[in-house]
């Protein structure tokens, strides 16, 4: 398997023969920052034309062919479209605020995106409470959509906003339960870390059941945390047009727009690397030839391969169900995930402390 | 069966006649009853009474020389028996009828429409507020006298007022108009509509907030008003046909089958047999196409976009057949007078055989999809309660009016074209909620590809149009016929004074009454449960504001 | 009792939504119903009723049977048609006659109801099926129909 590390140890050695040190880790800084936005924006686009393309697929539709082959450049025009939108300003709106929660929901999706262990030695932060790190950068995103809803004076971004609020919380809930089960399967927080305990098998096997149920319910809550269908309340369309991004326009909506999908991947990329194991690849005990060819596919493709596939799951949830109710919403986290989760977890410590898993 | 009282053979005409010696009858056409207008409330009172608690229909008139007066169309859901009332203001200078919104709930929204377009008062209506047409607008737009130039297009917004008029009879025969408050201050009040994704069209409601919860709502329709009666006046009957295709335009088969019923009846004129199987074969058509919509259009409403495009895709079929025989697939100007406008395509009988093959299993993949969906189900389920009482109040027919068990099929009624004689089951649910609502229609396309089974294979051979004359007359005096629209009895009045444009003709919005009863179903819902109501409700703008 | 409808509430739940899965599932699968739109202009056939605008056929010498009565002019509910016409000498039996000088057609006022179809005596006016009508300004709606 291909160390990323190499690569960048190289590059940091030769820099430091004709730079100082503090110059090369700013230098450094700044090319992985720049790296991570191009990042950012390229599976924002894939992942907004994948979107356009599997939902179609599940309408009996063919969704973008006009621009570009099979209509791969539809989302390139449309992000020029975006950027050339006037950004209409609201009367009576709070200004500061109002302009500063797109940047608040991008800046969260950013932090959790850098969060990603995307191959062997290519994460960008990497600590032992990484997973924590994670969930606290991802939650600050329901600031600025709190404050995108209050700020535009607008009444429909406000209850989109409260729905958001209430839901988001709620659900952070669950996310962390579900985590948790898998942390006390690997005793570890640090993402790079979780990724190599699961070199023997991934943690949806090697945890059976309990990991499982932890899975199912991280992709619900998941869900329900990046607000899209069935849990897409606070924009509810028919309901309350576009909720809280309602008077947002050109790249101010751009960014809430982008945030959303990349929200949506990170969700994924979460699920990959804690249950489906990262940028492992596939092995099947016994089958050694099998084994080599599947080690020869780069550890990124595998990471991608399996964040895409979560992101066609919830696609598939998003696309075949109607909408719940604020209320129904709260009733499934409180009454059905939060309960389900907690007798997973105990589950979980049972099977790990009578060496039940794999 | 035990009869309680004596009087139980009498016709409600003698009843009424023996109430009120004043009562005169006139036999003209349908023939109607004219009351005097003192009694009137009492009248209503003592008709509610004794069973008649449908108003099928409210219509105000000019009958010329400043005599304004209102025709109510009255049946009781109990005997199937029917009448017709007229009543003429007190006199030519004061427009002041009393309002029976409090004996038939549905009148309320119809009186709003006689005010707007005559300038009758009604005394005791809790909301004189225009129907239709702006709060600024000048004069009364269907009276005979009004003056097109008064209104020239007006390029200012209109304010929505807070608070409405009311008008108050004193003792001493004068009136006084007090205001009444709709929203106060302090109310969350959000404004859904007219450009809103979810009320399928350009309706518009105001409606007071708690939280998520609805305190009040208040209904603003005429965004899509475009005067369709008034314009049939000065239309000759034929011509008058093109209009009924843009009123509810997922009924424009039944519509002008209406309003051809209608003339036909006036005319006495009787189409051929096959004309009447076409004919009803259309309306089932339709009543799929506009019930495949309306499942659509529910799921959307609901958040799920990919039951919206299965409902689509398969309606599509239904359009294809309509188009390829009537050249129209929303506007189809199929029906005429005496028939219908070219013989059904050679292709007709065995797409819609194909058709229906393809509909039963397809229908099987909605419930899956949908129905049994236990999102679904939590919202539908429960939500938007309409009691039996209420619907026949509001005159909430059609697919409402059967979730909540009032029988109100017109096909079953006043059994019309072949209904008479085909066998299929009007569906009944009790439960009167939102479910009960979706669900009706959803059996009601299988008892229409049921009717449509039974009719396909033996069209009789005949002409498909009885020859007219070239300008058609309808001889002087009133005629109501009425058809099971997509979404309700849809009626049409004529009141013929012999020339080749009627003097009056209204049509029986099937969407009216559904939003009239909307402000009962929704108070103390939740946002999205108006969604719901609202879908599941199926109204059709243009139908509403004609 | 409650504790056992809250699970079976919840299992008929999860299967009524994997129910729904499995058909949108099948449907990602099968073949899409889009219709091209303008690639397959070539084989897009509009059904010969379709009433796409009033045309006047006329024949290889560029006749048609208009008499120029005016009675599609007086069906329609729009005053969509305008007939102007002229009155010229038969050059065979040296008497004046009617003739059509101008069938003026505004297709942005008409409302596809047939009535001038009907109308006509002469089987001289009939719908189209073309159903391609966009233009830049709303004069070039207004068509003559006929050949002068």
């Amino acid at each position: 398997m291909f160390d990323f590390s190499i690569v960048t140890q190289a590059i940091h050695t030769a820099l430091l023969s004709i730079m100082p040190e503090g110059l090369a880790i700013f230098l450094e800084c700044v090319v992985v920052g720049v790296c991570l936005l191009l990042m950012y924006t390229v599976i924002a686009i894939v992942m907004i034309f994948m979107e356009r393309k599997v939902c179609a697929a599940f309408q009996c539709r063919l969704g973008p062919v006009r621009v570009g082959p099979w209509g791969t450049l539809q989302v390139i025009c449309d992000v020029f479209k975006m950027l050339t939108k006037e950004i209409i300003t609201i009367r009576h709106a709070d200004r500061f605020l109002y302009n500063l929660a797109p940047y608040i929901v991008i800046l969260a999706s950013v932090l959790a995106f850098s969060c990603l262990p995307i191959n062997r030695g290519m994460e960008v932060l990497d600590f032992n409470v990484g997973v924590f790190f994670t969930m606290a950068a991802s939650s600050i995103g329901v600031v600025g959509i709190l404050l995108a809803g209050w700020s535009s004076n607008n009444k429909y971004s406000l209850i989109g906003a409260m729905r958001s609020g209430a839901q988001m919380i709620s659900y952070e809930l669950s996310i962390g339960l579900s985590i948790l089960t898998i942390v006390v399967l690997t005793d570890t927080m640090q993402l790079s870390e979780i990724v190599e305990r699961q070199a023997d098998g991934w943690f949806i096997f090697k945890g059976h059941i309990p990991a499982i149920i932890a899975f199912i319910i991280y992709l619900i809550a998941g869900n329900a945390e990046v607000n899209r269908g069935p849990f897409d309340l606070p924009e509810a369309e028919s309901e309350l047009t576009a909720g809280y991004h309602t008077e947002y326009s050109g790249m101010h909506f751009g960014l809430f727009y982008v945030a959303e999908f990349v929200n949506l991947f990170i969700i994924a990329g979460l699920a990959a690397t804690i249950f489906l194991g990262g940028w492992m690849p596939l092995h099947i005990p016994g089958l050694d030839a099998f084994n080599t060819v599947m080690d020869y596919i780069p550890g990124f493709v595998w990471f991608f391969a399996k964040a895409f596939f979560v992101v066609w799951l919830l696609m598939w949830i998003k696309w075949t169900f109607p909408r719940l109710r604020v209320d129904q919403i709260l009733t499934l986290e409180w009454k059905y995930l939060v309960p389900i989760g907690l007798a997973n977890l105990l589950l979980m410590v049972i099977v790990v402390v009578f060496k039940l898993h794999f | 069966m035990w009869k309680r009282n004596t009087s139980y053979n009498m016709t409600i005409r003698e009843k009424i006649t023996a109430w009120e010696p004043a009562a005169e009858w006139s036999a003209e056409g349908d023939g109607m009853l004219t009351v005097p207008v003192e009694t009137f409330h009492d009248l209503a009172v003592r008709l509610k009474r004794e069973g008649f608690d449908f108003l099928r229909s409210l219509t105000g008139m000019d009958w010329g020389e400043g005599r304004f007066g209102a025709v109510y169309h009255i049946e009781s859901t109990a005997t199937g028996e029917n009448i017709v009332l007229r009543v003429f203001t007190p006199a030519p200078d004061k427009c002041g009828l009393p309002s029976v919104g409090d004996v038939w709930k549905g009148a309320l929204l119809n009186e709003r429409e006689a005010y707007d377009y005559f300038g009758i008062q009604f005394l005791n209506h809790p909301d004189m507020r225009r129907l239709y047409l702006r709060d600024d607008w000048v004069g009364h737009p269907l009276r005979k006298d009004y003056d097109p130039a008064l209104n020239p297009l007006r390029m200012n917004n209109e304010v929505s007022q807070d608070s409405t008029p009311h008008f108050e009879l004193m003792p001493d025969g004068s009136l006084i108009r007090k205001r009444e408050v709709i929203f106060d201050e302090g109310e969350y009040v959000i404004n859904v509509g007219p450009q809103h994704p979810a009320t399928h069209g350009v309706l518009r409601f105001r409606v007071s907030l708690e939280g998520e919860i609805i305190r009040k709502l208040d209904v603003h329709c005429g965004y899509i008003h475009r005067g369709i009666e008034k314009m049939c006046e000065s239309l000759t009957y034929p011509q008058t046909l093109a209009l009924t295709d843009r009123l509810d335009y997922l009924g424009a088969s039944q519509n002008r089958h209406a309003l051809c019923m209608c003339i036909e009846k006036g005319l006495g004129l009787e189409v051929s047999r096959r004309v009447q199987y076409i004919r009803t074969i259309m309306d089932e058509l339709q009543r799929i196409d506009s019930h495949l919509l309306f499942f659509s259009c529910l799921c959307m409403d609901m958040g799920a976009l990919t039951a919206f495009f299965y409902g689509f895709r398969d309606r599509e079929k239904v359009l294809d057949i309509l188009e390829q025989t009537t050249g129209g697939r929303l506007i189809q100007n199929y029906n005429v007078i005496g028939g219908v406008q070219a013989d059904i395509h050679p292709d007709f009988v065995r797409r819609v055989k194909e058709f229906i093959a393809y509909m039963r299993p397809t229908l099987r993949e909605y419930h899956e999809i949908f129905t049994g969906n236990v999102i679904a189900r939590q919202r539908l389920v429960g939500t938007g309660v309409l009691t039996r009482e209420d619907a026949i109040s509001f005159g909430a027919t059609g697919g409402t009016g059967r979730a909540s068990g009032w029988a109100c099929d017109v096909r079953k009624r006043h059994p019309y074209a072949m209904y008479g004689e085909v066998d299929f089951d009007e569906v009944l649910f009790t439960e009167g909620d939102c479910y009960a609502r979706y669900m009706v229609r959803m059996r009601e396309i299988e008892q229409s590809l049921r009717i449509i089974e039974q009719l396909i294979d033996n069209i009789p051979e005949g002409e498909y149009r009885t020859k007219t004359k070239p300008v058609i007359r309808i001889p002087e005096g009133t005629y109501y016929s009425a058809v099971e629209g997509s979404r309700g009895e849809f009626g049409v009045f004529i009141e013929s004074r012999g020339d080749k444009s009627p003097y009056r003709m209204k049509f029986r919005s099937t969407g009216l009454p559904l939003v009239s009863c909307l402000e009962t179903i929704a108070r103390g819902a939740k946002i999205a449960d108006l969604i719901a109501i609202g879908g599941t409700l199926d109204y059709v703008v243009p139908d509403i504001d004609r | 009792m409650t504790n056992n409808s809250y699970i079976k509430g919840f299992l008929h739940g999860v299967g009524s939504l994997l129910t729904g899965l499995k058909v949108t599932g099948r449907e990602f699968f099968t073949p899409k119903v889009t219709e091209q739109y303008p690639e397959n202009r070539a084989t897009l056939k509009m059904f010969d009723r379709y009433r796409g605008e009033l045309t006047m056929p006329h024949d290889a010498d560029g006749n048609n049977r208009c008499i120029a009565c005016g009675l599609c002019q007086t069906a329609c509910p729009n005053g969509t048609i305008r007939i102007t016409v002229e009155t010229v000498t038969d050059p065979e039996t040296g008497k004046p006659k009617r003739r059509l000088a101008r069938y003026e057609y505004d297709l942005g006022s008409c409302m596809f109801c047939q009535l001038c179809v009907n109308a006509c005596p002469h089987d001289a006016i009939r719908f189209s099926t073309n159903f391609e009508h966009a233009v830049y300004t709303r004069s070039k709606l207004v068509k003559t129909l006929n050949k002068i």
